[in-house]
């Protein structure tokens, strides 16, 4: 049995597959700050009992909320002398432009922690000065008095020769073994100091909590079950063990919120869909990712804490590339000081919530308009929801400032926040050269469903997928992880004259430390695949494009190849390319998956008909001036496969519904999901 | 509330918010194609959006600098080309006249192109980028010594790139001729013509999803949105006169100061900097043209109103500038405007110095106030190949009521600028960097109960014969003021330790210093203002910038009133506290 758990805001989800291929699901409160009680619990609750537990999956919030909330270890830094501040520094830049009383990121390391050791290399990983280890002796001395629970090194130019930073280790752990050590080679591999600084700042900060997470966690489980493998999922979309996730627990600062991009594509797969654009909607923020050619794309420009107003803190990790932006079911909608409707980003949470939960909120969400406009009724709340009420509230803050009525006013609502949804949507897809008609959107998280499809019908998106286990799609996708590794280190070469035996010591290389650290984890060789990139540029540029290139040995054609495929993706991106000038490769990269197996869909059957799946027919509110119109209303359990719903029509289901519009077509196929298609005009 | 027109307010808001969206696009696709550093790391570039009238509509900036340039680019065009009926679709404009409508200096060279629908101009989409390379005397093009305009580089008035969609080659080809690294600038120029279409793409995209009724309508919705929002902060700030007077160092040719005065009058439903009685124009290149002033003020508007808001026409609607006729920060042809730069800064800092005893919530006290720039040109050790580094550098920020000041950022000019990491520079550079850290300050510099931030050191080891160092670094005669008790901070300077151990220096304006292998060139930046009376610092706090080395025991008790035990960081509050 195959079981993943994925622990949320508010609960913690289980899902295994069981011996037919059906799908079970199980939900338990989150219990922080002892997260794997919630663990525990929901093992307990899901009815696996003390079974055996072949393969074990688990996502986990503890590391973002260790950085988030400052719980970390007080850490020690070490670098290059001359460069104590880098982490203060910075980069120097304010995204909030005008603000003369701009917040600067405060590093996560205070300035009398940060120490310097004299020792030097050049550019080309060259010694300039050799370590001085004298001076090591006295900073851990200082460490020691000051308390410090854990050490992270940082040199520069240790990207290309990490013997400095190595030997450093070497000897912390020879004058203190108990402490925590990371050097930032370890961390990442690539080039620009006060990112690969502050990564590996970061891992040092939080390694102990993680540590001690996951052995209390490994204790729990090896005493109530038998279970043979476990794995942690990382940002990266793949899984690694239990033993390596406390080495470079940084890789797990998006554990959760990835999966459900990665099950987007796996189920993409599965029903023939290699271009896809996942949108995950919750209470509070919506996600996006674009998927092309089946492929989840991961990148290392992650940053936490960033936004229009602050800098934050690079972490340059690989993690799944996704747009995130502050709107979701919870989210309020409010005037501007000049009387301009926004949603977002500001959210009712859990408590009060949205008006219609009747527990006190008093701000009109996108729920409530949701619920004025009859998308969502009443019975799909666990509460007792209050119409008048709802309609009062959004009269009062939205519909009587605008001298409309308050079904107008729900309407305004639902376009902005779509308004929102789609201009991220656009930002991962028309920004980036990609035409939305030749995807398809995967939609789930709980409001992922109500918005989809007015989002593909203003995206011109054919085919809106809605997963069969879209409330706990994460731990879905998490089930279907295979284990993945990625490689990244900045190898900067001109192609004109590129060195093939050379290069080609650089990828084997990789890919030997690949296959080495797959064995460590018990994967076959022969289950291991290889993809890799090139990170390329014209030269001068800074900005680089990832470009798949080929596997085993290169030849004099395959550069030609992939100078050829630099400059089309270069005009795919950005609309032009540069022909004449020479390219230059700045990153190597190399995807590694250890594959393992991986439970089977399962077709279900079901015999019903349109007529007993449909609930009842009420009048909901729709876009472009039709008004109310009287619209049928299924439940999703009940529908027939295979037959055809035209809309206007919602499918209900728990927590979550589906609009489908005038001019769409809902069927369910043979594995439960909705697809929900535009018929061509 | 916004008045009310045809159009539905929501689909108002929709169509403001992706042309907004528009605006960020073309920013970001610039940044990510540029072959500059000084494009892709420092962002001293800008695009954006304006109306058929030349109202910018929307900006993404990189920087603060070239806030409102763009409308008076697109303003130009319509001028020279008989209100735009010489303009035709696929146009593509190029201009970086100081003096009129480009604003700044010649290296930022700015292109315009009409967005046509249905037959007639609806925006315009514009953009200004800093280009490494514009020709002129000095490697960098921007110099600070040159005595005119002629000296800085090649002047595009306003011509016609594209006609029609169809290039025009002899203009490129004149471009590769004159300039020193013609793939960097000509590669720039592509990026910022793939940046405008973007923009006409967009927009026309939007016109056919809206009709051009409904953009219309949101164009003026979008602009009567920021005069509101403008109009309801302007309530807010004192009302009265307030007066301030500054200087500007030098005019890089032995000249200066130079003396800059203002008095800034607010009202219900006015703001008016009046500059009048400052410097006339100069010998060398400090000068600045009105455009460039504008935008200075209009940084400092925004940062006194809302600094969050979405940045447009309407929301300068309430501001006014009264200069003399060719002054210093109003120069005309063919005064050169190289380090026009500095001068904005010290217009800004002289009105931010008048308001910031009476704006407390907003203003901090002053920085380090000049973008420090940095030009060093030679060959690379390794591969005998030409580089060239153009940088501005971080320093100090003010302190503020509740805030410490800000240690090692850009300028208020520069914005989302990013420093060069040591290991590209020294990977592309014929340099090595000893060191760049936060400077060590003594006799209790931005000491404050809100304390200054650091300047920093950043020093470049030359590791060839023959390098050539530019360096730009303005208030090195004047320090950063504090506020309200809060000490004064330092003056940004540089100096040379030659290889043979000698030290030259400290200098703040040098043209061409000549460095040969192992000499280091040490830049120091100034740190920021205090804010308020350094005795009521918390003790707790002294103790911790003692011991983050912030300063010293000896600063902690003489100037802040704490004793504090070296091992232990235990403290007592001394006499003077009490």
């Amino acid at each position: 049995m195959r079981v993943a758990t994925d622990i949320g805001g508010t609960f913690t989800d289980l899902v295994y597959t069981d011996e037919d291929g059906g799908i079970q699901v199980a939900k338990s409160h989150t219990t922080p700050p002892d997260f794997e009680n919630g663990v525990i619990d929901v093992i307990k609750k899901s009815g696996i009992g003390e079974d055996a537990i072949d393969t074990f999956i688990h996502g986990t919030t503890v590391i973002i909320n260790a950085l988030t909330e400052r719980t970390g270890v007080k850490t020690g830094l070490i670098t290059t002398k001359g460069f104590r501040d880098v982490l203060e520094i910075a980069r120097g830049n304010r995204p909030d432009l005008f603000n003369i009383k701009y917040e600067k990121p405060e590093p996560f390391v205070e300035r009398y922690l940060r120490k310097e050791v004299s020792e030097r290399l050049n550019y080309k990983g060259e010694v300039l000065s050799p370590v001085n280890e004298d001076e090591i002796k006295e900073i851990v001395n200082y460490f020691k008095k000051q308390e410090v629970e854990a050490i992270a090194v940082s040199y520069l130019h240790s990207y290309v020769n990490p013997e400095h930073e190595q030997e450093t280790v070497k000897k912390i752990k020879e004058l203190w073994p108990e402490v925590g050590v990371t050097a930032s080679h370890e961390v990442t591999k690539e080039w620009r100091e006060y990112e690969r600084t502050n990564t590996v700042a970061l891992n040092a900060y939080v390694q102990p909590i993680a540590s001690s997470y996951i052995n209390k966690l490994n204790k729990e489980l090896t005493e109530n079950n038998e279970i043979n493998q476990k794995f942690i999922m990382q940002s990266n979309g793949g899984t690694t063990t239990f033993e390596d996730a406390k080495e470079v627990p940084i890789n797990m600062v998006e554990s959760g919120p990835v999966a459900g991009i990665f099950g987007a594509a796996v189920l993409g797969e599965l029903i023939g869909e290699e271009n896809i654009l996942a949108l995950d909607v919750g209470g509070t923020t919506a996600k996006c990712s674009l998927i092309e050619e089946g492929e989840v794309k991961v990148s290392t420009d992650y940053y936490i804490e960033r936004d229009d107003r602050s800098a934050g803190y690079p972490i340059k990790v690989p993690v799944i590339d996704i747009v995130e932006i502050g709107n979701g079911g919870g989210s309020i909608a409010w005037l501007d000081d000049a009387g301009s409707l926004k949603v977002g980003p500001q959210s009712a949470g859990a408590v009060p919530g949205p008006v219609a939960y009747g527990q006190g909120g008093e701000e009109p969400t996108t729920t409530d308009a949701n619920v004025l406009t009859g998308r969502l009724s009443g019975k799909n709340f666990d509460y007792d929801v209050d119409l008048k009420l709802v309609e009062d509230k959004i009269k009062e803050k939205i519909a009587e400032p605008f001298n409309m009525t308050p079904e107008e006013a729900a309407l305004g609502i639902i376009r902005i926040a779509n308004s929102n949804m789609l201009n991220a949507l656009k930002l991962i897809s028309t920004r980036k050269g990609h035409n939305p008609q030749d995807f398809t959107i995967v939609a789930f998280g709980g409001g992922g469903s109500m918005h989809a499809t007015a989002l593909a019908r203003q995206l011109g998106v054919k085919k809106v997928v809605i997963p069969v286990a879209s409330p706990v799609f994460s731990a879905w996708g998490m089930l279907m992880t295979d284990l993945r590794h990625d490689y990244i280190k900045t190898y900067i070469k001109r192609l004109k004259n590129l060195d093939i035996p050379e290069i080609m010591e650089q990828w084997n290389g990789t890919e030997n430390q690949a296959i080495e650290q797959f064995k460590h984890e018990g994967i076959d060789p022969e289950n291991v695949v290889f993809h890799r990139f090139a990170d390329m540029r014209y030269l001068g540029q800074e900005h680089t494009v990832k470009v798949p290139v080929p596997g085993g040995d290169w030849t004099e054609e395959d550069l030609d190849e992939i100078i050829k495929r630099f400059h089309e993706l270069h005009k795919k991106n950005y609309t032009f390319n540069l022909p004449d000038i020479d390219t230059e490769i700045v990153d190597l990269h190399v995807t590694a998956f250890g594959v393992v197996e991986k439970p089977k869909m399962k077709k279900i059957t079901r015999e019903t008909t349109l007529e007993e799946a449909q609930i009842e027919e009420r009048k909901v509110y729709f876009e472009d001036g039709k008004g109310w119109i009287d619209t049928k209303i299924f439940d999703r359990e009940l529908l027939p496969i295979g037959e055809k719903v035209e809309g206007p029509a919602i499918v209900e289901e728990a927590a979550a519904i589906t609009v489908v519009y005038e001019g769409q077509v809902l069927e369910v196929d043979e594995y439960g999901n909705l697809i929900i298609e535009t018929e061509e005009l | 509330m916004v008045k009310q027109t045809q159009t539905d307010p929501f689909t108002l808001e929709i169509v403001k918010d992706s042309l907004l969206a528009s605006g960020d696009e073309m920013f970001i696709a610039l940044a990510k194609t540029s072959m500059s550093p000084i494009i892709y790391e420092v962002l001293d570039y800008a695009c954006g959006l304006t109306d058929a009238k030349g109202q910018l509509l929307t900006q993404g900036n990189g920087v603060t600098g070239f806030i409102g340039m763009l409308s008076y680019m697109v303003k130009e065009t319509l001028n020279k080309y008989d209100n735009g009926k010489d303009l035709k679709p696929g146009d593509v404009l190029i201009i970086n006249d100081p003096y009129e409508g480009g604003g700044s200096h010649l290296s930022d060279v700015g292109l315009v192109m009409p967005i046509f629908y249905e037959g007639e101009i609806i925006a315009f989409s514009a953009n200004k980028a800093h280009w490494t390379e514009v020709g002129g005397k000095d490697p960098g093009s921007f110099t600070n010594d040159a005595v005119d305009i002629f000296q800085e580089g090649l002047q595009f008035s306003c011509l016609k790139l594209y006609d029609g969609d169809v290039l025009n080659e002899p203009l490129v080809e004149m471009i590769r001729a004159n300039v020193r690294f013609p793939d960097l600038s000509i590669g720039d120029m592509w990026a910022q013509v793939a940046a405008l279409k973007t923009g006409e793409k967009r927009v026309r995209e939007i016109c056919a999803q809206y009709g051009k009724e409904v953009i219309i309508d949101s164009i003026n919705y979008l602009l009567d949105h920021g005069e509101i929002l403008s109009r309801q902060e302007l309530q807010k700030l004192p009302k009265g006169t307030f007066e301030a007077k500054g200087s500007v160092d030098t005019d890089g040719l032995g000249n200066g100061p130079f003396p800059i005065q203002v008095k800034v009058t607010i009202s219900d439903d006015e703001f008016i900097c009046d500059f009048r009685g400052s410097s006339p124009q100069v010998p060398g290149s400090v000068n600045c043209s009105f455009t460039g002033l504008a935008s200075a003020i209009r940084t400092l508007f925004l940062a006194l109103t809302n600094p969050g808001q979405d940045v447009n026409d309407g929301v300068f609607r309430p501001l006014k500038i009264v200069v003399d006729e060719k002054s210093i920060m109003s120069a005309e042809r063919p005064a050169p405007v190289s380090n026009y730069f500095e001068t904005m800064l010290n217009c800004l800092d002289t009105v931010w110095k008048a308001l910031a005893p009476h704006v407390p919530e907003r203003l901090a006290a002053a920085h380090f106030l000049s973008v420090c720039s940095v030009t060093l040109s030679g060959d690379h050790q390794d591969t005998d190949e030409p580089f060239l580094i153009v940088e501005p550098s971080v320093g100090g920020w003010g302190g503020a009521q509740g805030q410490d000041g800000l240690s090692g950022q850009f300028c208020i000019l520069d914005g989302e600028t990013y420093n060069v990491p040591v290991e590209v520079a020294e990977t592309r550079y014929g340099v090595l960097i000893d060191e760049y850290s936060m400077r060590n300050e003594e006799n209790g510099k931005g000491a404050g109960e809100f304390i200054g931030g650091k300047g920093v050191i950043r020093s470049y080891r030359a590791m060839s014969d023959n390098q050539s160092a530019t360096i730009t670094y303005g208030r090195n005669l004047t320090t950063p003021w504090g506020i309200d008790g809060g000490y004064e901070g330092s003056r940004n300077e540089f100096s040379v330790i030659k290889a043979n151990g000698e030290v030259d220096g400290p200098f703040g304006v040098y043209p061409r210093y000549p460095l040969q292998k192992n000499d280091v060139l040490q830049l120091k930046t100034g740190t920021g203002g205090g804010y308020g009376d350094p005795l009521k610092r918390p003790a707790e706090q002294v103790a911790s910038d003692v011991k983050n080395e912030y300063y010293t025991v000896e600063e902690a008790r003489t100037i802040f009133g704490v004793e504090i035990d070296t091992t232990t960081f235990e403290y007592k509050e001394l006499e003077a506290r009490k």
